[in-house]
Protein backbone atom coordinates (compact mmCIF):
# COMPACT_ATOMS: atom_id res chain seq x y z
CA UNK A 1 0.00 0.00 0.00
CA UNK A 2 1.31 3.67 -0.40
CA UNK A 3 1.72 5.44 2.86
CA UNK A 4 -0.06 8.93 1.77
CA UNK A 5 0.95 10.53 5.13
CA UNK A 6 3.64 10.32 7.35
CA UNK A 7 2.81 9.94 11.40
CA UNK A 8 3.40 12.69 11.58
CA UNK A 9 1.67 14.73 8.93
CA UNK A 10 -1.16 12.25 10.57
CA UNK A 11 -0.33 14.13 14.32
CA UNK A 12 -0.39 17.41 12.39
CA UNK A 13 -3.64 16.85 10.58
CA UNK A 14 -5.18 15.81 13.67
CA UNK A 15 -4.33 18.91 15.37
CA UNK A 16 -5.89 21.24 13.04
CA UNK A 17 -9.01 19.16 13.32
CA UNK A 18 -8.88 19.45 16.69
CA UNK A 19 -9.15 23.38 16.28
CA UNK A 20 -12.07 22.96 14.28
CA UNK A 21 -13.79 20.90 16.31
CA UNK A 22 -13.48 22.89 19.42
CA UNK A 23 -14.81 25.89 17.29
CA UNK A 24 -17.56 23.71 16.22
CA UNK A 25 -18.64 23.21 19.67
CA UNK A 26 -18.22 27.12 20.27
CA UNK A 27 -19.87 27.92 17.45
CA UNK A 28 -22.95 25.50 18.80
CA UNK A 29 -22.73 26.78 21.84
CA UNK A 30 -22.81 30.69 21.03
CA UNK A 31 -25.80 29.99 18.58
CA UNK A 32 -25.20 33.39 16.64
CA UNK A 33 -22.95 34.43 13.82
CA UNK A 34 -22.37 37.96 15.50
CA UNK A 35 -20.57 36.21 18.42
CA UNK A 36 -18.57 33.04 16.59
CA UNK A 37 -19.85 31.89 13.05
CA UNK A 38 -19.93 28.32 12.37
CA UNK A 39 -16.57 26.89 10.42
CA UNK A 40 -18.43 25.85 7.75
CA UNK A 41 -19.91 29.23 7.01
CA UNK A 42 -16.68 31.34 7.94
CA UNK A 43 -15.32 28.46 4.65
CA UNK A 44 -17.78 29.57 2.41
CA UNK A 45 -16.99 33.37 3.53
CA UNK A 46 -13.59 32.42 2.87
CA UNK A 47 -14.16 31.07 -0.49
CA UNK A 48 -16.22 34.03 -1.86
CA UNK A 49 -13.69 36.85 -0.43
CA UNK A 50 -11.46 35.01 -3.47
CA UNK A 51 -14.44 36.34 -5.92
CA UNK A 52 -14.21 39.68 -4.69
CA UNK A 53 -12.98 42.05 -7.12
CA UNK A 54 -10.56 43.80 -4.83
CA UNK A 55 -9.39 40.53 -2.84
CA UNK A 56 -5.94 40.46 -4.98
CA UNK A 57 -5.34 44.18 -4.05
CA UNK A 58 -5.95 43.68 -1.19
CA UNK A 59 -4.00 40.95 -0.28
CA UNK A 60 -1.16 42.10 -2.82
CA UNK A 61 -1.00 45.67 -0.86
CA UNK A 62 -0.41 43.97 1.99
CA UNK A 63 2.12 41.59 0.85
CA UNK A 64 3.87 44.01 -0.45
CA UNK A 65 4.04 46.13 2.52
CA UNK A 66 5.23 43.04 4.17
CA UNK A 67 7.87 42.29 1.59
CA UNK A 68 8.87 46.25 1.49
CA UNK A 69 9.53 46.61 5.21
CA UNK A 70 11.70 43.12 5.44
CA UNK A 71 13.84 44.12 2.90
CA UNK A 72 14.56 47.11 4.22
CA UNK A 73 14.96 45.24 7.83
CA UNK A 74 16.92 42.60 6.38
CA UNK A 75 19.42 45.26 4.16
CA UNK A 76 19.81 47.28 7.38
CA UNK A 77 19.77 44.40 10.04
CA UNK A 78 22.75 42.77 8.18
CA UNK A 79 24.58 45.27 7.25
CA UNK A 80 24.87 46.47 10.79
CA UNK A 81 24.35 43.44 12.37
CA UNK A 82 28.17 42.34 10.61
CA UNK A 83 29.32 45.95 11.49
CA UNK A 84 28.52 45.19 15.17
CA UNK A 85 29.47 41.89 15.03
CA UNK A 86 33.03 42.89 13.58
CA UNK A 87 33.70 46.02 16.49
CA UNK A 88 32.74 46.02 19.67
CA UNK A 89 32.72 49.28 20.28
CA UNK A 90 29.89 49.43 17.46
CA UNK A 91 27.55 46.68 19.03
CA UNK A 92 28.14 48.57 22.65
CA UNK A 93 26.92 51.42 20.46
CA UNK A 94 24.21 49.71 18.55
CA UNK A 95 22.57 46.87 21.72
CA UNK A 96 20.92 49.97 23.82
CA UNK A 97 19.03 51.06 20.41
CA UNK A 98 18.04 47.11 19.53
CA UNK A 99 16.94 46.80 23.15
CA UNK A 100 14.69 50.30 23.27
CA UNK A 101 13.19 49.54 19.97
CA UNK A 102 12.60 45.99 20.92
CA UNK A 103 10.90 46.92 24.17
CA UNK A 104 8.52 49.60 23.28
CA UNK A 105 4.90 48.57 22.70
CA UNK A 106 3.94 47.97 19.33
CA UNK A 107 0.54 49.90 19.38
CA UNK A 108 2.99 53.01 20.83
CA UNK A 109 5.22 53.05 17.71
CA UNK A 110 1.84 52.70 15.75
CA UNK A 111 0.50 55.35 17.15
CA UNK A 112 3.41 57.69 16.72
CA UNK A 113 3.83 56.17 13.10
CA UNK A 114 0.23 57.96 12.45
CA UNK A 115 1.11 61.43 13.53
CA UNK A 116 4.60 60.82 11.54
CA UNK A 117 3.44 59.23 8.00
CA UNK A 118 0.74 58.54 6.08
CA UNK A 119 -1.53 55.57 6.29
CA UNK A 120 -0.53 53.44 3.66
CA UNK A 121 3.11 53.22 5.02
CA UNK A 122 2.29 53.16 8.74
CA UNK A 123 2.29 49.63 8.45
CA UNK A 124 5.82 49.48 6.27
CA UNK A 125 7.49 51.44 9.05
CA UNK A 126 5.70 49.27 12.00
CA UNK A 127 6.69 46.25 9.69
CA UNK A 128 10.66 47.08 9.66
CA UNK A 129 10.96 48.24 13.50
CA UNK A 130 9.35 44.89 14.25
CA UNK A 131 11.66 42.82 12.25
CA UNK A 132 14.94 45.01 12.22
CA UNK A 133 16.25 43.67 16.08
CA UNK A 134 15.68 39.97 14.70
CA UNK A 135 17.63 40.07 12.29
CA UNK A 136 20.43 42.22 13.54
CA UNK A 137 20.24 40.51 16.47
CA UNK A 138 20.88 36.90 14.95
CA UNK A 139 23.62 37.98 12.11
CA UNK A 140 25.53 39.30 15.43
CA UNK A 141 25.14 36.04 16.99
CA UNK A 142 26.34 34.46 13.77
CA UNK A 143 29.30 36.88 13.81
CA UNK A 144 30.21 36.28 16.88
CA UNK A 145 30.09 32.13 16.14
CA UNK A 146 32.24 32.17 13.30
CA UNK A 147 35.09 29.95 14.52
CA UNK A 148 38.03 32.44 15.31
CA UNK A 149 40.52 29.22 14.07
CA UNK A 150 38.94 29.65 10.61
CA UNK A 151 39.68 33.60 10.91
CA UNK A 152 43.57 32.64 12.07
CA UNK A 153 43.96 30.43 8.89
CA UNK A 154 42.62 32.76 6.69
CA UNK A 155 44.86 35.59 7.81
CA UNK A 156 47.86 33.15 8.09
CA UNK A 157 46.78 32.46 4.46
CA UNK A 158 46.74 36.75 3.77
CA UNK A 159 43.48 35.74 2.49
CA UNK A 160 42.29 39.57 1.98
CA UNK A 161 40.04 41.05 4.19
CA UNK A 162 36.60 41.32 1.66
CA UNK A 163 37.09 38.20 0.65
CA UNK A 164 37.21 36.96 4.53
CA UNK A 165 34.00 38.84 5.18
CA UNK A 166 32.50 37.73 1.88
CA UNK A 167 33.57 33.56 1.98
CA UNK A 168 34.12 33.38 5.88
CA UNK A 169 31.80 35.27 7.33
CA UNK A 170 28.50 35.52 4.76
CA UNK A 171 28.62 32.21 4.92
CA UNK A 172 29.24 31.42 8.38
CA UNK A 173 25.66 33.68 8.96
CA UNK A 174 23.79 32.57 6.18
CA UNK A 175 22.03 30.12 8.74
CA UNK A 176 21.53 32.58 11.70
CA UNK A 177 20.05 35.16 8.82
CA UNK A 178 17.88 32.56 7.96
CA UNK A 179 16.30 31.80 11.19
CA UNK A 180 16.34 35.43 11.91
CA UNK A 181 14.25 36.01 9.15
CA UNK A 182 11.76 33.46 10.00
CA UNK A 183 11.14 34.66 13.50
CA UNK A 184 11.19 38.61 12.09
CA UNK A 185 8.38 37.51 9.39
CA UNK A 186 6.22 35.50 12.19
CA UNK A 187 5.96 38.55 14.18
CA UNK A 188 6.24 41.60 11.29
CA UNK A 189 2.79 39.70 9.60
CA UNK A 190 1.09 40.24 12.59
CA UNK A 191 2.37 44.17 13.58
CA UNK A 192 1.87 44.80 9.64
CA UNK A 193 -1.51 44.07 9.91
CA UNK A 194 -2.44 45.62 13.28
CA UNK A 195 -1.01 48.70 11.61
CA UNK A 196 -3.00 48.27 8.79
CA UNK A 197 -5.90 48.24 11.46
CA UNK A 198 -5.48 51.24 12.89
CA UNK A 199 -4.09 53.38 9.74
CA UNK A 200 -6.69 52.53 7.89
CA UNK A 201 -4.95 52.63 4.13
CA UNK A 202 -6.73 52.54 1.38
CA UNK A 203 -6.30 48.39 0.51
CA UNK A 204 -5.25 45.68 3.75
CA UNK A 205 -5.88 43.10 5.35
CA UNK A 206 -6.28 44.99 8.25
CA UNK A 207 -8.75 47.19 6.60
CA UNK A 208 -10.77 45.16 5.16
CA UNK A 209 -10.82 43.50 8.82
CA UNK A 210 -11.45 46.75 10.89
CA UNK A 211 -14.63 46.95 8.38
CA UNK A 212 -16.13 43.92 9.09
CA UNK A 213 -15.18 44.05 12.64
CA UNK A 214 -17.15 47.36 12.62
CA UNK A 215 -20.45 45.95 10.95
CA UNK A 216 -20.41 42.72 13.00
CA UNK A 217 -19.36 40.61 9.96
CA UNK A 218 -17.59 38.02 12.33
CA UNK A 219 -17.28 35.61 9.48
CA UNK A 220 -15.16 37.84 7.01
CA UNK A 221 -12.71 38.87 10.58
CA UNK A 222 -12.12 35.04 10.79
CA UNK A 223 -11.89 34.25 6.92
CA UNK A 224 -9.25 36.81 6.49
CA UNK A 225 -7.44 36.01 9.46
CA UNK A 226 -7.28 32.44 7.71
CA UNK A 227 -6.09 34.31 4.80
CA UNK A 228 -3.44 35.98 6.72
CA UNK A 229 -2.42 32.84 8.89
CA UNK A 230 -1.93 31.38 5.23
CA UNK A 231 0.45 34.06 3.65
CA UNK A 232 2.66 34.12 7.19
CA UNK A 233 2.84 30.30 6.41
CA UNK A 234 3.52 30.45 3.08
CA UNK A 235 6.57 32.92 3.73
CA UNK A 236 7.83 30.68 6.11
CA UNK A 237 7.86 27.60 3.62
CA UNK A 238 9.73 30.01 1.15
CA UNK A 239 12.08 30.62 3.90
CA UNK A 240 12.96 26.90 4.76
CA UNK A 241 12.99 25.98 1.46
CA UNK A 242 15.77 28.73 0.59
CA UNK A 243 17.75 27.70 3.57
CA UNK A 244 18.02 24.50 1.84
CA UNK A 245 19.20 26.08 -0.81
CA UNK A 246 21.86 28.41 0.13
CA UNK A 247 22.54 26.32 3.29
CA UNK A 248 23.63 23.23 1.16
CA UNK A 249 26.83 22.30 2.98
CA UNK A 250 24.62 21.40 5.97
CA UNK A 251 22.84 19.15 4.69
CA UNK B 1 71.04 29.27 3.42
CA UNK B 2 70.18 28.91 6.65
CA UNK B 3 67.38 30.66 8.52
CA UNK B 4 68.43 31.82 11.69
CA UNK B 5 66.51 33.14 15.11
CA UNK B 6 69.03 35.40 17.70
CA UNK B 7 69.07 36.18 21.26
CA UNK B 8 64.95 35.27 21.21
CA UNK B 9 63.01 36.41 24.34
CA UNK B 10 59.70 35.64 25.46
CA UNK B 11 57.44 35.98 28.76
CA UNK B 12 54.23 34.53 28.65
CA UNK B 13 52.33 35.62 32.04
CA UNK B 14 55.61 36.26 33.64
CA UNK B 15 57.04 32.82 32.92
CA UNK B 16 59.79 33.27 30.27
CA UNK B 17 59.13 30.83 27.75
CA UNK B 18 62.46 32.32 25.84
CA UNK B 19 65.26 33.45 27.42
CA UNK B 20 68.16 34.71 25.10
CA UNK B 21 67.02 31.49 22.49
CA UNK B 22 68.65 30.76 19.49
CA UNK B 23 68.09 27.89 17.05
CA UNK B 24 68.88 27.58 13.23
CA UNK B 25 66.77 26.13 10.48
CA UNK B 26 68.44 24.82 7.04
CA UNK B 27 66.34 25.56 4.20
CA UNK B 28 65.26 22.66 1.78
CA UNK B 29 64.67 20.71 4.86
CA UNK B 30 62.42 19.00 7.64
CA UNK B 31 63.29 20.43 11.10
CA UNK B 32 61.29 18.70 13.71
CA UNK B 33 60.95 20.11 17.01
CA UNK B 34 60.36 18.05 20.29
CA UNK B 35 59.56 18.69 23.24
CA UNK B 36 57.26 18.20 26.58
CA UNK B 37 54.09 19.67 26.04
CA UNK B 38 53.70 23.77 26.87
CA UNK B 39 57.04 23.85 26.93
CA UNK B 40 56.20 26.74 23.91
CA UNK B 41 56.47 24.87 20.89
CA UNK B 42 53.29 26.79 19.66
CA UNK B 43 54.56 29.93 20.53
CA UNK B 44 57.94 29.67 18.31
CA UNK B 45 55.62 28.84 15.42
CA UNK B 46 53.24 31.46 15.87
CA UNK B 47 56.31 34.26 16.25
CA UNK B 48 57.80 32.36 13.08
CA UNK B 49 54.38 33.24 11.62
CA UNK B 50 54.52 36.58 13.01
CA UNK B 51 51.22 36.22 15.04
CA UNK B 52 52.67 36.76 18.45
CA UNK B 53 55.42 39.51 18.81
CA UNK B 54 58.55 37.83 20.62
CA UNK B 55 59.89 40.19 23.39
CA UNK B 56 62.74 40.48 21.42
CA UNK B 57 65.54 39.06 19.28
CA UNK B 58 66.45 38.69 15.53
CA UNK B 59 65.21 36.41 12.93
CA UNK B 60 67.46 36.52 9.94
CA UNK B 61 66.47 35.24 6.50
CA UNK B 62 62.83 35.24 7.09
CA UNK B 63 61.86 38.61 6.00
CA UNK B 64 59.58 38.20 2.91
CA UNK B 65 59.09 34.62 3.10
CA UNK B 66 55.89 33.11 2.48
CA UNK B 67 54.43 30.90 4.74
CA UNK B 68 51.83 28.13 4.83
CA UNK B 69 50.08 26.29 7.76
CA UNK B 70 49.52 22.70 8.67
CA UNK B 71 47.15 23.09 11.65
CA UNK B 72 46.41 20.29 14.29
CA UNK B 73 43.05 20.48 13.01
CA UNK B 74 42.04 20.81 9.56
CA UNK B 75 40.73 24.71 9.71
CA UNK B 76 38.55 23.67 6.61
CA UNK B 77 35.72 26.03 6.17
CA UNK B 78 32.55 23.82 6.12
CA UNK B 79 30.47 25.59 3.37
CA UNK B 80 33.39 24.60 0.98
CA UNK B 81 34.16 21.74 -1.08
CA UNK B 82 38.07 20.12 -0.83
CA UNK B 83 38.48 22.09 -3.58
CA UNK B 84 37.09 25.36 -2.97
CA UNK B 85 38.57 24.79 0.27
CA UNK B 86 42.46 24.86 -1.32
CA UNK B 87 41.58 27.53 -3.87
CA UNK B 88 40.31 29.91 -1.39
CA UNK B 89 44.18 30.29 -0.17
CA UNK B 90 45.52 30.86 -3.47
CA UNK B 91 44.46 34.23 -3.78
CA UNK B 92 43.81 36.18 -7.05
CA UNK B 93 47.77 36.62 -8.32
CA UNK B 94 47.74 33.44 -10.27
CA UNK B 95 44.97 33.54 -13.09
CA UNK B 96 41.86 30.99 -13.38
CA UNK B 97 43.06 28.25 -15.36
CA UNK B 98 46.26 28.02 -13.73
CA UNK B 99 44.51 28.13 -10.40
CA UNK B 100 42.18 24.93 -11.22
CA UNK B 101 45.43 22.77 -12.84
CA UNK B 102 47.05 22.84 -9.21
CA UNK B 103 43.81 22.33 -7.41
CA UNK B 104 43.76 19.54 -9.25
CA UNK B 105 47.16 18.50 -8.99
CA UNK B 106 47.14 18.38 -4.82
CA UNK B 107 44.01 16.55 -4.81
CA UNK B 108 45.26 14.06 -7.36
CA UNK B 109 48.43 13.96 -5.02
CA UNK B 110 46.88 13.39 -1.78
CA UNK B 111 44.54 11.21 -3.48
CA UNK B 112 41.24 12.97 -2.86
CA UNK B 113 40.24 13.11 -6.69
CA UNK B 114 37.17 11.10 -5.98
CA UNK B 115 36.22 13.68 -3.32
CA UNK B 116 37.02 16.93 -4.59
CA UNK B 117 33.30 18.24 -4.49
CA UNK B 118 32.70 16.79 -1.27
CA UNK B 119 31.55 19.37 2.01
CA UNK B 120 34.45 18.68 4.71
CA UNK B 121 31.49 17.41 6.66
CA UNK B 122 31.09 14.59 4.51
CA UNK B 123 34.50 13.37 4.61
CA UNK B 124 36.82 11.68 8.02
CA UNK B 125 39.48 13.02 9.71
CA UNK B 126 42.74 11.62 7.54
CA UNK B 127 40.89 12.57 4.83
CA UNK B 128 39.68 16.40 5.85
CA UNK B 129 44.14 16.58 6.98
CA UNK B 130 45.27 15.45 3.65
CA UNK B 131 42.60 18.47 2.07
CA UNK B 132 44.86 21.06 4.69
CA UNK B 133 48.41 19.19 3.74
CA UNK B 134 47.29 19.43 -0.31
CA UNK B 135 46.34 23.28 0.93
CA UNK B 136 49.98 24.22 2.30
CA UNK B 137 51.61 22.83 -0.56
CA UNK B 138 49.44 24.15 -3.16
CA UNK B 139 50.07 27.40 -1.53
CA UNK B 140 53.54 29.07 -2.81
CA UNK B 141 54.76 29.32 0.07
CA UNK B 142 58.89 29.07 1.22
CA UNK B 143 58.08 27.56 4.71
CA UNK B 144 55.71 25.04 5.38
CA UNK B 145 55.00 25.37 9.43
CA UNK B 146 53.12 22.33 10.75
CA UNK B 147 51.71 22.29 14.30
CA UNK B 148 51.29 18.78 15.63
CA UNK B 149 48.85 17.54 12.49
CA UNK B 150 48.99 14.32 13.40
CA UNK B 151 48.15 14.45 17.06
CA UNK B 152 44.70 12.21 17.62
CA UNK B 153 44.97 10.21 14.61
CA UNK B 154 45.21 6.33 14.89
CA UNK B 155 48.76 4.59 13.82
CA UNK B 156 47.18 3.91 10.29
CA UNK B 157 46.20 6.96 9.47
CA UNK B 158 49.56 8.86 10.44
CA UNK B 159 51.88 6.73 9.18
CA UNK B 160 49.45 6.98 5.54
CA UNK B 161 49.61 10.30 6.03
CA UNK B 162 53.38 10.59 7.09
CA UNK B 163 53.55 8.74 3.10
CA UNK B 164 51.24 11.25 1.51
CA UNK B 165 53.77 14.79 3.30
CA UNK B 166 56.77 13.05 2.28
CA UNK B 167 55.79 11.92 -1.63
CA UNK B 168 54.61 15.77 -1.83
CA UNK B 169 57.65 17.24 -0.10
CA UNK B 170 60.18 15.19 -2.37
CA UNK B 171 58.67 17.16 -5.37
CA UNK B 172 59.99 20.51 -4.33
CA UNK B 173 61.62 20.08 -0.88
CA UNK B 174 60.07 22.89 0.66
CA UNK B 175 61.52 24.13 4.69
CA UNK B 176 59.65 22.64 6.97
CA UNK B 177 59.41 23.65 10.75
CA UNK B 178 57.35 20.42 12.27
CA UNK B 179 56.40 20.62 15.82
CA UNK B 180 55.53 17.34 17.43
CA UNK B 181 55.83 15.68 20.68
CA UNK B 182 56.33 11.97 19.17
CA UNK B 183 59.13 10.60 18.34
CA UNK B 184 57.98 8.29 15.85
CA UNK B 185 56.85 11.10 13.53
CA UNK B 186 60.01 12.84 13.66
CA UNK B 187 62.10 9.94 12.95
CA UNK B 188 59.45 9.51 9.64
CA UNK B 189 59.96 13.01 9.38
CA UNK B 190 62.63 15.08 10.20
CA UNK B 191 66.11 15.70 8.28
CA UNK B 192 67.17 17.20 11.38
CA UNK B 193 65.76 16.74 14.87
CA UNK B 194 65.76 19.43 17.96
CA UNK B 195 64.81 18.40 21.38
CA UNK B 196 63.86 21.29 23.58
CA UNK B 197 63.94 21.57 26.73
CA UNK B 198 61.30 22.62 29.50
CA UNK B 199 60.65 26.62 29.82
CA UNK B 200 62.64 28.54 29.50
CA UNK B 201 63.69 26.94 26.45
CA UNK B 202 67.24 25.36 25.73
CA UNK B 203 68.04 23.22 22.81
CA UNK B 204 68.78 19.94 24.32
CA UNK B 205 70.08 17.99 21.31
CA UNK B 206 69.94 18.33 17.58
CA UNK B 207 70.43 14.97 15.46
CA UNK B 208 70.90 14.45 11.84
CA UNK B 209 68.73 11.38 10.13
CA UNK B 210 70.03 10.83 6.70
CA UNK B 211 67.94 8.22 5.99
CA UNK B 212 65.68 9.76 2.99
CA UNK B 213 62.34 10.85 4.58
CA UNK B 214 60.85 8.28 1.89
CA UNK B 215 62.21 5.18 2.57
CA UNK B 216 62.47 5.38 6.24
CA UNK B 217 61.49 2.64 8.47
CA UNK B 218 60.83 3.11 12.04
CA UNK B 219 62.20 -0.61 12.69
CA UNK B 220 65.58 -0.27 11.22
CA UNK B 221 68.82 -0.03 13.13
CA UNK B 222 69.56 3.70 12.22
CA UNK B 223 66.32 5.26 13.43
CA UNK B 224 65.97 2.82 16.39
CA UNK B 225 69.36 3.95 17.58
CA UNK B 226 68.31 7.40 16.64
CA UNK B 227 65.38 7.42 19.13
CA UNK B 228 67.25 5.61 21.57
CA UNK B 229 69.32 9.02 21.94
CA UNK B 230 66.32 11.23 21.67
CA UNK B 231 64.45 8.99 24.67
CA UNK B 232 67.56 9.41 26.78
CA UNK B 233 67.28 13.41 26.28
CA UNK B 234 64.22 13.74 26.88
CA UNK B 235 64.20 11.25 29.75
CA UNK B 236 66.16 13.96 31.25
CA UNK B 237 63.57 16.44 31.14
Amino acid sequence: MKILFTKKQIFSLAGVLFMLIVWKILALHFNSDFILPHPEKTLVTTIKLFADGNFLLIVGTTILRGIVGFVISGFLGILLGILAGISPNFNAFLRPILVTVRSIPVVALILLALIWFNPGLVPVFIGFLTMFPFICTNVIDGIRSVDPELIQMSNFYRVNHSKIVREVYIPAIMPFIVSGASSALGIGWRAIIIGEVLSQPRYGIGTVMQSAQTFLNVDAVIAWTIIAVVISYAFEKVIRWGEHRIVVWRF
Amino acid sequence: MVLQIKSLNKKYEEISLYQDFSITFEEGTITCILGPSGCGKTTLLNMIGRTVLPDGGTFDGFNGKVLSYIFQEPRLLPWKTVKENIEFVLGDSINADERKALVDQFIKLVELDNFANYYPAKLSGGMRQRVSIARAFAYKSDIILMDEPLKGLDIKLKLNLIKTFAKLWKADKRTVIFVTHDIDEALLLGNEIIVLSQAPVQIETRVRVDVPVENRSIDSTTLKDIKQHLLETLGKE
